[in-house]
């Protein structure tokens, strides 16, 4: 079953709780939990995990070959990221920081100036926990951009790609990186025999492209909210969201004894999200969250039995 | 005037807390406009009370295309004549935003995945594709109760382009600014380091640093930095929530020592400011006891930028 832990606003405890749901899973199950805020991924620090590099995300970056370029300056003009720099007379180059790899301009060139290259824009890590936590059964997967790269979603798609093939069962870490121009759709694909039970994803704050590429393909979205009117405000975006991609959604409101609590459960009603778990706001569990350790907490528990008695969804469609 | 721009790499980390203080304290006595690049979850007019029908104007904003087969246009066409199914497009789209539909026996865009890049259109044998502009965004002014407007946009949800947006909140707050001589534009920039934060920072004048002494803020904010000294971009830290964890405060105070990164001020953990957050009332408004706080912080981060 593939979970994602999502939620409008930043700081709301999404990575406070999938970290601990994923721990609170793995004591009965195999739970592989997926870290796609690529651009600030926080879980293996929480969970303290030991850190190796499973591959480099890359993506295309056109190369010039002088000689062949006429000086056209097509390329230039079909690049939406203005990413290629033309000069009349001049040969074009380019900048690579803004060159999102959409291969527009290879495609246009007259003489086949430019060539498939590849830059690096992140990479792909996993880890197992290292702290004294009981689990055995729990693997993260994460990815990371390289500081200044642009094309994100990339990076969480690939990050994804690779924690599916894992989970199910069929390649293995070192396989190479899909082919820039491949049509992976793995992210749809339902793993057959997986070794794990539960897949977790943990996504960035938002509705935005990266997002969007998170939840694709999830069998259920856990949307994280706070009771206040900015966590309303974030959680009606994401629930639009969720909506559009019909994906089924259960709110879990964190901090949920701070602030307004109708605020959220009037949403609920008006939006027919329900409300899965409550967890509440302890000194205890913000003590916690500041020396990063997952947090166990009854509501925890709850929420994880919750979970483990909801019907999968998708799979009577097989 | 001085751009300055407000980031934390972590959400949460007290961002538009800090704004929305600082831009009241320094509207006391300078012109200035607030501007929130979180185009994705805007929230600062909130947290400076302002409601959404407050707002003076909101005018939607075209910053992106998006791909469609033609037919989409002849809404009474089931197929687009001119697509020969060669499938060419499949193969040209990197962000695997076209799928096969062999009922239909022609493409299929997904608009959720689509950037617009043109990509398919150009291998596409028979132009049976094309991008259209869409409404992606829309962009608020309004004037807040504390004598200053700010800026505010919306991603509509499911759009990307965020940093195209961000690039237009800043021309229509530039604007603005010009025409009211304003000292000082505040940015109140997105969680993360990605496009729209880049799109926030490209430019800025000064970049003011959010953290919280948490390991995970902490992680988050060494990667805005890395991104700040990769666009050169001169900066001051500030740390929220200080007392959550002492020794780790402290052990951020020698980070931003050993790094040459002057330490402009620590806001103390308290409940009142989730409070003041609830009732939608900047900290230094809802409890004038802070001011002392944002005082300085004000100060000291004055005083750097005219090292610049
Ligand atoms: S690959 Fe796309 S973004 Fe990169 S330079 Fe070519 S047209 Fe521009
Ligand atoms: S389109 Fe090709 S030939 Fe024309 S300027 Fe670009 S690289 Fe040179
Ligand atoms: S490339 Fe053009 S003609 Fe070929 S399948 Fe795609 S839309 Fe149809
Ligand atoms: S415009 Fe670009 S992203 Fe959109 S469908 Fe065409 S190739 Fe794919």
């Amino acid at each position: 079953m593939k979970i994602a832990i999502t939620g409008g606003k930043g700081g709301t405890g999404k990575s406070t709780l999938s970290t601990s749901l994923a721990l609170e899973l793995s004591h009965s199950n195999n739970v592989l939990l997926v870290d796609v805020d690529v651009e600030c991924p926080d879980d293996h620090i929480i969970l303290s995990t030991t850190r190796e590099r499973m591959a480099d995300v890359e993506s295309l970056l056109p190369v010039f070959n002088h000689d062949k370029c006429l000086k056209c300056g097509k390329c230039s003009e079909v690049c939406r990221e203005n990413a290629v720099v033309f000069v009349k007379d001049r040969y074009p180059f380019i900048i690579s920081g803004q060159c999102n790899g959409c291969g527009a301009c290879l495609l246009v060139c007259p003489s086949g100036a430019l060539k498939e290259g590849k830059q690096v824009i992140g990479a792909v890590y996993k880890g197992k926990c290292q702290r004294n936590i009981s689990s055995e059964n729990l693997l993260l997967i994460w990815g990371e951009i390289e500081v200044g790269c642009e094309n994100t979603s990339l990076v969480v798609k690939s990050t994804k790609d690779h924690a599916l093939s894992i989970a199910s069962g069929k390649s293995s870490y070192n396989s190479k990186f899909q082919s820039i121009n491949s049509n992976i759709r793995s992210s749809e694909d339902k793993p057959l025999n997986s070794p794990y039970e539960y897949i977790l994803i943990d996504t960035a704050a938002g509705t935005h492209c990266n997002v969007i590429n998170a939840l694709i393909g999830v069998d259920l979205a856990l949307a994280v909210t706070e009771p206040t009117p900015l966590g309303k405000h974030d959680l009606e975006l994401i629930l639009s969201l969720l909506k559009i991609m019909e994906t089924p959604v259960q709110i879990v409101v964190n901090k949920a004894d701070m602030g307004d609590l109708n605020l959220i459960h009037q949403l609920s009603q008006d939006s027919n999200f329900p409300i899965i778990q409550e967890i509440p706001y302890e000194k205890d569990i913000l003590k916690k969250h500041s020396r990063n350790q997952p947090v166990t907490h009854d509501s925890i528990k709850k929420l994880a039995n919750s979970i483990s008695n909801l019907p999968i969804v998708g799979k009577e469609e097989q | 005037m001085k751009t300055i721009t407000i980031l934390s790499g972590k959400g949460g980390a007290g961002k538009s807390t800090l704004t929305a203080s600082l831009a009241v304290m320094l509207a006391e006595h300078n012109k200035i406009v607030a501007v929130d690049c979180d185009a994705d979850a805007p929230n600062l007019a909130l947290v400076l009370g302002l409601q959404e029908k407050e707002f003076e104007s909101r005018e939607s904003l075209k910053t992106g295309e998006k791909a469609y087969i033609s037919r989409k246009k002849c809404q009474s066409l089931k197929f687009c004549p001119k697509c020969q199914a060669t499938k060419h497009c499949l193969d040209s789209c990197n962000y695997s935003a076209i799928t096969w539909n062999p009922e239909e026996g022609q493409p299929e865009i997904n608009e959720l995945l689509c950037t617009g890049c043109g990509a398919c259109l150009l291998n596409c044998p028979t132009k049976a594709i094309e991008l259209e502009e869409v409404e992606n965004a829309t962009i608020g002014v309004g004037n807040t109760h504390y004598g200053f407007s700010i800026v505010s946009g919306q991603l509509k949800v499911g759009e990307s382009g965020s940093g195209k947006v961000v690039n237009a909140l800043r021309i229509k707050a530039s604007k603005i600014a010009r025409e009211i001589n304003a000292k000082y534009m505040i940015l109140d920039a997105a969680a993360g380091i990605g496009c729209p934060v880049i799109a926030s920072v490209r430019g800025s004048d000064y970049a003011l640093l959010v953290t919280e002494p948490t390991p995970m803020a902490f992680s988050d904010l060494k990667k805005a930095i890395e991104l700040i000294n990769h666009f050169n971009i001169p900066c001051g830290a500030v740390i929220n929530k200080w007392g959550v964890n002492k020794d780790f405060s402290y052990q951020l105070q020698d980070y931003f020592q050993n790094h040459q990164i002057p330490l402009l001020g620590m806001i103390p953990y308290d409940i009142r400011f989730v409070e003041a957050l609830v009732n939608l009332k900047p900290a230094v408004v809802y409890e004038p006891n802070f001011k002392n706080v944002f005082t300085k912080i004000m100060k000291n981060c004055r005083s750097e930028m005219e090292k610049i």
